[in-house]
């Protein structure tokens, strides 16, 4: 974490200095740091793709998206070769174009967008359910050494069982209604997550707590004002990355058993070998992950500003 | 240090003090080895003593948060029972919160006292914001300011809590030498301003001179008070920049520090 980075600091005799130290911009001005010193070039300054370069050089937000980009085109480029060149029949493997409208088309259909809004509402459904007892339940094992060496034995074990194998016994015991496919989401993610959440707990400082005490917060207290917040950065992170599980089960559980969800719709596609809508469902799926993940991004630079 | 003397602010009483290893059947490390001491109300104490020989260990049963194998700690003829307010803590590693402003962290001193109200604590949290001389950058996140500066706030954050005790783990022991000097100079006129018993931990023997109004040399682990010396006997209460450059300075400082080698030496 950042705040234990303190030894590199310099300091200007204990006087007030402008704060122009700030990461990044900081690095590439320093005149003996030699990776900085090959990106900045020997007029300084140097382009914004050329800071990427060097071994954990800087990164530049223009520079990011265009190499972002550009790893798009060479996919899309890559596959039509393979479709042009016949490697493998357009049957398997439509055009990038042709998957791509259908695509366009897709989502203008009603019926899909009906799809696209029960999966949606599955997956946040379940993850908020599983969210809602994940944190209190880690940052309750990481308080507790009791409630730890009690609860980490077995979620770890039940973390090993492959969700897609617990599905038909879920289905048993749910049906095939909406309760079983927040089962099968919340299995897949709860016993994760929880576990993340006792280790982003545990990883703050022990000094951290321990000023707490001596400033006279009790441990509820340490925990809602000290824990909590220090925590949060990385537990945003975290979160994020296990709702991107959620859309892996979700899948899982549409295929498997139920009458909607763009899981359901992939599923009935492939039963009339029509690649292109299979390929369109997978594609919407990445979609909403992607803006997803970019909107949870965002909204952790935003909350956490002081990172 | 005899028992019929008025009752001093702080007693160390015979504190011993172990640890117990890993794996079956392994003895315990002793780490303090039966240390008695008096603090007085307002007065500057400093552990001095080679890297890891127990001198921490000894302030932290002091402030609550270890406890002691056998032997007592009093404060104020109280039993030390646990970590709490009264006993202000600074650390060598940056506690200032990261979510926090430099004026948001200091204030965050105050929030669980209850002797005051709302309006009381921004005027205590501003109070020693000017202390530490930190007003111009009151609303800057603390990973933007420098590591000395942090330390400042880390000291008014504690000073706004109102402890008994300041209790300091070489707080200036990540930051170079310049703002060391400067952060001792100001240390010690807050501490003129406050008048409160502190102890401060340092291997830093210019610093300990420096700073106190009374050594204790602590032997290498298990710690043992090897010598106290009288500071304020030998150069004065009074301490200034300059304080550094006089002839008693250097020579106390030379005694303190051939106190030093001699028990490196012995450890080797």
């Amino acid at each position: 974490m950042r705040w234990t980075e303190g030894e590199d600091e310099d300091v200007g005799h204990g006087r007030p200095r402008t704060p122009e130290r700030l990461r990044g911009r900081a690095r590439r001005t320093l005149p003996l740091s030699p990776p900085a010193g090959r990106a900045a070039g020997p007029g300084g300054g140097g382009p914004p793709l050329a800071a990427l370069v060097p071994y954990r050089g800087a990164s530049g937000g223009r520079a990011n998206l265009t190499l972002g980009i550009v790893a798009f085109i060479l996919f899309i480029a890559i596959w039509y070769l393979i479709v042009f060149t016949g490697i493998v029949s357009e049957r398997f493997l439509p055009y990038p174009g042709v998957v791509i409208w259908t695509m366009a088309e897709l989502l203008t259909k009603e019926s899909f967008q009906t799809d696209v809004q029960i999966s949606v509402a599955r997956v946040w459904g379940a993850f908020l359910l599983s969210v809602a007892a994940a944190v209190p339940i880690g940052i309750w094992m990481s308080s507790y050494r009791i409630v730890g060496a009690l609860l980490e034995p077995i979620v770890d074990f039940i973390r090993y069982l492959p969700v897609p194998a617990l599905v038909p016994l879920l289905i048993i015991w749910f049906g095939i209604g909406e309760a079983s496919k927040v089962a099968v989401l919340w299995m897949g993610t709860f016993f994760q997550l929880v576990l993340l959440i006792a280790d982003d707990a545990k990883r703050i400082p022990r000094e951290f707590v321990e000023t707490g005490y001596t400033l006279g917060a009790k441990p509820r207290q340490i925990t809602r004002s000290i824990v909590l917040p220090a925590m949060l950065p990385t537990m945003v992170d975290n979160l994020r990355i296990t709702l991107g599980w959620c859309w892996t089960w979700i899948i899982v559980a549409e295929i498997v058993a139920a009458n909607s969800g763009i899981g359901h719709y992939i599923w009935s596609m492939r039963r009339f070998l029509k690649t292109p809508e299979v390929m369109a469902g997978i594609l919407v799926v990445g979609i909403i992950g992607l803006l997803t993940d970019q909107a949870v991004r965002i909204l952790h630079r935003r909350l956490f500003r002081y990172l | 240090m005899t028992a019929n003397q008025p009752q001093a602010f702080v007693q160390i009483r015979n504190v011993f003090k172990e640890f117990e290893t890993a794996g079956k059947g392994a003895a315990p490390i002793p780490v303090i080895d039966g240390v008695s001491m008096d603090i007085q109300e307002g007065e500057f104490v400093v552990f001095l003593g080679p890297s890891g020989c127990g001198k921490t260990t000894l302030m932290r049963i002091v402030g609550g948060l270890e406890t002691a194998t056998s032997g007592e700690v009093l404060l104020d003829g109280e039993q030390v029972a646990g970590p709490d307010r009264r006993k202000g803590m600074v650390f060598q590693a940056y506690t200032s919160f990261p979510w926090l402003t430099v004026f948001e962290n200091i204030k965050f001193g105050t929030k669980y006292r209850e002797d005051i109200g709302e309006a009381e604590r921004t005027r205590v949290a501003r109070h020693y914001l000017k202390l530490v001389d930190l007003e111009d950058f009151t609303d800057f996140f603390v990973n933007r300011i420098s590591g000395g500066m942090r330390q400042r706030v880390a000291i008014a954050r504690t000073l706004a809590a109102a402890p008994d005790i300041l209790l300091m783990d070489e707080p200036f022991g990540a930051l170079d030498a310049l703002t060391r000097d400067f952060l001792q100079e100001q240390l010690l006129e807050i501490c003129r301003a406050e008048r409160k018993a502190v102890i401060f931990v340092t291997h830093d023997v210019e610093e300990a001179v420096f700073l106190a109004d009374r050594v204790f040399m602590f032997s290498a682990r298990p710690a043992r008070v090897i010598e106290e010396i009288d500071v304020n006997g030998a150069i004065g209460s009074d301490r200034t920049s300059d304080t550094k450059e006089t002839d008693a300075f250097f020579h106390l400082r030379n005694h303190v520090r051939d106190l030093m080698r001699d028990e490196a030496k012995a450890v080797r």
